[in-house]
């Protein structure tokens, strides 16, 4: 090869036009993906930055999962939240079997057979494996009250007639330890979502206001802030709960906790939005608001609220583990919901002793779906806080 | 005279109930290890020097009982710091004192005579001293009577109820200097057991120790100022805050307890160690108490069941709950401790309240119906409850004394008390309660549902629990239950001003009384019953606030309370009290679930002298008190 | 700059007026008093107390008195450092706190310094690898420790502790030490009780850490200096120390202020479950009683320490972040 470079360029070159039509922005135009892309709204963009954080999107689902399930709670128990069985107090899980002696049955649990053991006051369990109870699906059990609406005998899965069925155990009174599990998500699940919303709305409001207007509102909001994040949560909870009425009802107490909890998580997100705000109203287009006439409200909630609303969301969901676990921390301490109210936090918090420790520790397992949602919130959150960053 | 003889032979076993009266006091006393350093050191005088000329002598006859030996330390555990008057408590050394079979009994003191039942003479025991040395004599008594009871400063409200007999206070004399005599116009049948009782009466102080905080024995300047370095608003105050011997908090407030504390509040643990000056001796010259130190721990008291299970405590019951039984039993062998299961006296271990002060006149009305009442009672399948919650171990039982108790007949444990919906159903419909709604809950006369909302302190699943058993068998009788928890004060305030229509409580706290204990519990007395507060508080003050009680058998017991308080044998009060069991067995103003519940008590193996079986009762009792904790002893390993 | 620290300590005082009215509001609100609970609970164990006593007592500690005059009479002794006095405890507030802020702070820095331990390499090695699953991982085990409930966690421990290595329940150490003077066997008693409460507090804690550091440090990755050092080809991990964490850690700082009144008052119910000898368990116990002027005086020295703690805070990143210091205003 003798041709190199040089002699090429040395020899006589064609000068070269492109006889196709000339289109200045060619380099600009996108690939329909592209178009796609940037055509995209900001909440579709969030939607597929989400999809990638593969934890995110199974927590999601996972959460889907769970809240769906608190609107048919009677049907998923086995049991009635307030049926008793006298005849199996603090009984241990009952497995569930496929083979009996080798002979398929399909799901099954064995009898069991009671005794009082008088020396130590023990109520021992011993499987009895000639009885066998197949469990039967979408069969007529226990009766319940529906929303209100019908009553209903209606179960997923029920225990085969004279047989029972305490998948995780029961309690002290011989109640099904799963149906209270069903029963309580529906109190302690929708505690952390109201909560959160009511934190959220004072949040931007107070938050919003400060940022907007600056000056002494800021500077009042901003002491307020400071005072109520100087307190331990504790006092501040023991308060609050003090002041409920208590001619409430139930459901009352249950909203004025959710309340209660609310009122001290607001500042982290009023701060937050605070800030943003601070900084978003020097911008240009705000001004231009400004001049055009547009009232506080309508700037705040029409021009600048959207720019950070995905991130705002975002930590709200962050904090809503802390919703929860505050609810068992209330139980704990007496001032949050009682019996005969079931919630995770009551039961968990009838499980702090040690009896339940060392001779029931089936009674602990509520703990496994507060920590499994705080987690699938967690993860669901960081993902979504990842999705929300304009920089990545 | 006569009748003064029976009242003596009633009230008062003169000599010592375990000790034959000639028991002298033997010839040589053995002085305990733990004093031998001090004593040779000359700081302290040697044990017959100490104890009393003539001491209590405790003979250890009793099923079990042995002769112990000196030393060990008890370790108890407890909650909060106030917790450390369990201390005067189970120390249980009182001028006058319940023994086992629940008689009065000489204890301090060498001898009461009572005459009349209206004049009391205390002898104190001749050479006795409190626990620095310092001698315990009438002195002590005068000091209480002139300068802390009759001082308008330290005691602005007047005498203590239980010296005031319609409203007159006793003569004080004091005869000689081991003598003092508090004479009445009428029989004071309160006066003995107030001092016999687990916190006792104290009419007496330690008059040399006090005497350097009170304004008539101090100098103005000096007292001035040790207000002023405690911190406190004037000499009352610091003086108030030095006498409180029931508290046993204070390391320097002389005692005459079996063990005196040495710890300084605040702290997490306290010592108490032997009173070298203690009055009572074993028949072979030990003076007791026969352990030096007991050790309390302070912690939190929902931890206490899992530490007494590690084997943190050789001696406990506080803050361990029946349910507990099966943990700490697990926890016996490997940690060398007994648990038994001692009865508790209470009237029920928990019982309902109707509120027959309630403002709502529609409930009020109902409520005061006997027929009502009776058909709750009936409707509550105690058997059940006994079973689910108690292992079938309680007695089924309506709010009345206890078998344990001379007074005790079958028929008021039984009275209304039998699982039974279909007469319950008859006496509502009787009532002329006899709409229901869809759901089949009866209607009120003007037309709500009969829902009763209980209101319960909250505190332990047990409530609960049985209001949810109770609430399935009332359903059967078309009543439907609501339960509500609230804290304590909040509880206490809406029963009071009559929002509560009905209340879950301990029952009685006195299930065991002789005709010779007061019966005011079972009358309208103090404003904190649950039933009739507004009546007890009418009756509390005279009059002077709350409602006079409107129903007849109420006013009779009122009637019969103070007709027990003039009456002036045991037989006429025997009388009244039965009574007033009837009264009650038949109105069934509270509604008794279970009686005689399990106490559970952890003693370590080494332990001796502790009952196997006993009665766990506040008062009488002194919980362990009544024991003699001081003649516990540690056995080697 | 002095400008600056003089309007931030004048701003302090009607802060701290404020905070004062919040905190005896928050002591006056429960309905009741501390005599009425004190009589109540000796009622719930059978005792009853004779209402002259409680008369007595009644005007002996001025509850008869208006509420503003309490207020002010606390207010007034508090500036002359007099705390109050503890009925519960029938002592001035000081001796009864006093003795328990030693051992409260060291709980607290034996957790601090645990969560930050482990806390540092798992959010550096999570912002380094972002989305893999070692994050994934990491961040999980770092999750639990939150999600579960505190007071539920230290009592498992507790009794698994006493069963497998023969710990004793609760306290701090050995009974048979408490009192004693220091020695090697006191330490090892201690240290073997103190490995719980370390370990439950510092779990709820070590997620969040772990989190901010992790956030923190991506947003300091993205930027353009690293990338230029980068580019020079500096070796990852000096480049990681070198500027990125330097960064990070300004935040460590600025949580100062949130830090101080959570080392005194402690992780409450986790305390009163192990029976720490903490603050925690007394703010509650005085809470619940009413301890009016224990739970007060105690309430006022945390938010105090807060509000001194956000000031040092601000003072310090002031002095750290010069572009902060220059600009001589505030961070927040």
């Amino acid at each position: 090869m003798t041709d190199g470079p040089g002699t090429g360029a040395a020899a006589a070159v064609e000068h070269y036009v492109s006889t196709e039509p000339f289109d200045p922005r060619a380099i600009e135009a996108l690939s329909p993906e592209q178009e796609r892309y940037y055509l995209a709204s900001q909440w579709r963009l969030m939607w597929w930055k989400l999809k990638r954080h593969r934890l995110a999107v199974i927590s999601g689902g996972f959460l889907l999962v769970m809240y769906a399930s608190i609107l048919v709670s009677e049907v998923l128990a086995p049991y009635n939240l307030h049926t008793r069985h006298v005849d199996s107090i603090y009984a241990p899980p009952q497995s569930i079997h496929l083979f009996d002696r080798g002979r398929f049955v399909g799901p099954f649990v064995y009898g069991t057979t009671y005794r009082l053991n008088m020396e130590n006051l023990k109520r021992e369990y011993t499987e009895n494996t000639k009885e066998v109870y197949p469990l039967h699906f979408f069969c007529s059990g226990d009766s319940y009250d529906f929303w209100g609406l019908t009553t209903a005998r209606l179960h997923v899965v029920c225990p085969a007639a004279g047989g029972t069925l305490f998948i995780l155990g029961t309690d002290r009174l011989g109640r099904d330890v799963l149906s209270r599990i069903i029963y309580g998500a529906r109190i302690s699940l929708t505690i952390g979502l109201i909560g959160i919303t009511i934190s959220f709305v004072l949040g931007m409001t107070i938050g919003g206001v400060a940022g907007y207007y600056g000056g002494w509102v800021d500077m009042i909001v901003q002491r307020l802030i400071e005072i109520l994040q100087s307190f331990p949560q504790i006092p501040l909870w023991m308060a609050l709960s003090a002041v409920l009425p208590v001619t409430w009802s139930p459901i009352l107490i249950y909203f004025g906790i959710t309340v209660i909890l609310a009122m001290i998580d607001w500042t982290g997100l009023a701060r937050a939005v605070r800030s943003k705000l601070l900084a978003l109203r020097e911008e240009e287009y705000c001004m231009a608001a400004q001049l055009m006439g547009a009232r506080p409200g309508r700037i705040i909630g029409r021009h600048l609220m959207p720019g950070f609303m995905s991130h705002l969301i975002a930590s709200a969901t962050l904090s809503i583990p802390t919703m929860i676990l505050g609810e068992t921390a209330l139980s704990f301490l007496g001032i949050g919901l009682r019996p005969p109210i079931t919630s995770w936090g009551v039961l968990l918090s009838e499980a702090q002793n040690i009896n339940v420790v060392a001779l029931y520790p089936w009674l602990i397992l509520p703990a496994v779906p507060v920590v499994l949602i705080i987690l699938a919130f967690s993860f669901f959150g960081d993902g979504l806080r990842d999705a929300a960053d304009p920089y990545k | 005279m006569k009748r003064a003889r029976a009242l003596i032979a009633a009230a008062v076993v003169l000599a010592w109930a375990f000790v034959p009266a000639s028991a002298a006091r033997p010839a040589k006393l053995l002085e305990p290890f733990f004093l031998d350093d001090p004593v040779a050191a000359g700081d302290l005088p040697p044990v017959r020097e100490r104890v009393p000329e003539t001491p209590s002598i405790v003979t250890l006859n009793g099923t079990g009982q042995s002769l112990g030996r000196y030393g060990g330390d008890l370790r108890l555990l407890m909650g909060k710091p106030k917790d450390v008057r369990m201390m005067m408590v189970y120390g249980y050394a009182r001028l006058v004192a319940y023994n086992t079979r629940l008689e009065i009994v000489p204890d301090i003191l060498e001898r009461l005579d009572v005459r009349e039942g209206r004049e009391f003479t205390l002898r104190l025991r001749k050479g006795h001293r409190w626990s620095d040395g310092h001698p315990f004599t009438a002195e002590d008594f005068r000091y209480y009577w002139e300068d802390v009871a009759g001082n308008a400063e330290l005691s602005p409200f007047g005498l203590t109820k239980v010296l005031l007999i319609d409203g007159e206070p006793p003569r004080f004399e004091v005869l000689d200097k081991t003598t003092v005599r508090y004479t009445w116009s009428r029989p004071n049948p309160y006066f003995m057991p107030a001092l016999a009782a687990a916190a006792p009466l104290f009419i007496y102080r330690p008059a040399h120790y006090l005497k350097r905080f009170h304004v008539r024995y101090t100098d103005p300047a000096m007292l001035r100022r040790q207000v002023r370095d405690a911190g406190m608003r004037n000499w009352a105050v610091l003086h108030a805050s030095k006498d409180r011997q029931y508290r046993s908090d204070s390391p320097r407030l002389p005692t005459l307890q079996p063990w005196v504390n040495t710890t300084r509040p605040p702290s997490e643990r306290f010592i108490f160690t032997r009173n070298p000056y203690y009055h009572r001796i074993d028949t072979a010259g030990r003076q007791l108490p026969y352990i030096d130190r007991v050790i309390i721990s302070l912690g939190s008291n929902r931890m206490i069941p899992a530490k007494t299970g590690a084997g943190d405590a050789d001696l406990q019951a506080r803050y361990l709950r029946f349910d507990n039984y099966t943990f700490l039993k697990e926890g016996e062998k490997r940690n060398g401790f007994t648990v038994r299961l001692w009865r508790t006296a209470k009237g029920a271990q928990k019982a309902l309240y109707p509120n027959l002060n309630a403002t709502d006149p529609v409930w009020r009305a109902v409520l005061r119906d006997v027929r009502f009442r009776r058909a709750l009672s009936l409707a509550i399948d105690r058997h059940e409850i006994n079973q689910v919650v108690y292992f079938g171990l309680a007695r089924e039982s309506a709010n009345t004394v206890l078998p344990e108790s001379p007074l005790y007949r079958a028929q008021y444990q039984t009275a209304w008390s039998q699982f039974d919906v279909e007469r319950a159903n008859a006496l509502l419909d009787d009532m002329g309660l006899t709409k229901r709604t869809s759901d089949g809950i009866r209607l009120l006369p003007d037309g709500r549902p009969l829902n009763i909302i209980v209101d319960s302190a909250g505190e332990s699943t047990e409530e609960t629990d049985i209001l949810e058993l109770i609430h399935d068998s009332w359903l059967k009788a078309g009543i439907k239950l609501y339960s509500k928890p609230a804290q304590r004060e909040v509880f206490r305030r809406r029963i009071f001003s009559g929002q509560t229509v009905m209340s879950v409580w301990a029952g009685f706290a006195n299930g065991i009384p002789g005709p010779d204990m007061s019966p005011e519990e079972f009358a309208p007395t103090t404003k904190h019953q649950l039933h009739w507060p507004k009546w007890g508080q009418y009756a509390e003050t005279g009059g002077r606030a709350g409602e006079p009680p409107d129903m007849a058998p109420a006013r009779e017991l009122m009637r019969l309370n103070t007709a027990w308080r003039r009456a002036t044998s045991g037989a006429e009060r025997e009388r009244i009290w039965r009574r007033i069991l009837e009264i009650h067995a038949e109105q069934v103003f509270t509604i008794g679930i279970v009686n005689g519940t399990l106490q559970p008590v952890v003693i370590n193996n080494r332990l001796r002298n502790v009952p196997a079986e006993g009665v766990y009762a506040w008062n009488p009792g002194a919980y362990f008190g009544i024991y003699k904790p001081d003649t516990f002893w540690f056995a080697g390993r | 700059m002095i400008g600056y620290v003089v309007h931030r300590l004048l701003i302090m005082i009607p802060t701290l007026l404020a905070i004062s009215l919040i905190v005896f509001v928050i002591i006056e609100l429960p309905p009741g008093d501390y005599l009425e609970s004190y009589v109540a609970e000796l009622e719930s164990q059978g005792e009853s107390v004779d209402p002259k006593e409680i008369e007595f007592l009644r005007t002996q500690y001025g509850f008869d008195k208006p509420a503003h005059q309490r207020y002010l009479h606390w207010l007034v002794g508090m500036v002359q450092g007099d705390f109050g006095y503890s009925f519960e405890y029938r002592l001035p507030v000081s001796e009864v706190v006093g003795d328990r802020l030693v051992l409260t702070i060291l709980i607290s820095i034996a957790t601090i310094l645990f969560t930050w331990i482990i806390a540092f390499p798992i959010g550096l090695y999570s912002a380094t690898h972002q989305y893999s699953w070692g994050d994934y991982g990491l961040t999980f085990i770092g999750l639990v420790g939150l999600a579960t409930p505190n007071f539920l966690l230290a009592l498992i421990l507790l009794y698994l502790a006493n069963v497998v290595f023969g710990t004793s329940i609760g306290g701090l150490m050995d009974p048979q030490y408490l009192d004693q003077p220091w020695s090697l066997d006191k330490v090892l008693s201690v240290l073997a009780h103190l490995w719980i409460p370390v370990v439950v507090i510092g779990t709820s804690g070590t997620a969040a850490m772990i989190r901010r550091l992790r956030a923190n440090l991506l947003d300091e990755l993205q930027k353009q200096y690293v990338v230029t050092a980068r580019a020079k080809g500096l070796p990852q991990f000096r480049l990681l120390i070198k500027y990125p964490l330097r960064m990070a850690i300004n935040f460590f700082v600025a949580d100062i202020g949130s830090l101080l009144p959570s080392i005194i008052s402690g992780a409450e119910l986790v305390a009163i479950v192990l029976s720490l000898p903490t603050t925690g368990p007394i703010l509650i116990a005085a809470l619940q009683s009413q301890d009016m002027y224990l739970a007060g005086s105690f309430l006022m020295f945390l938010a105090t320490l807060t509000v001194v703690g956000v000031l040092i805070s601000d003072l310090a990143l002031a002095a750290l972040d010069p572009r902060i210091r220059l600009q001589g205003g505030s961070t927040r």
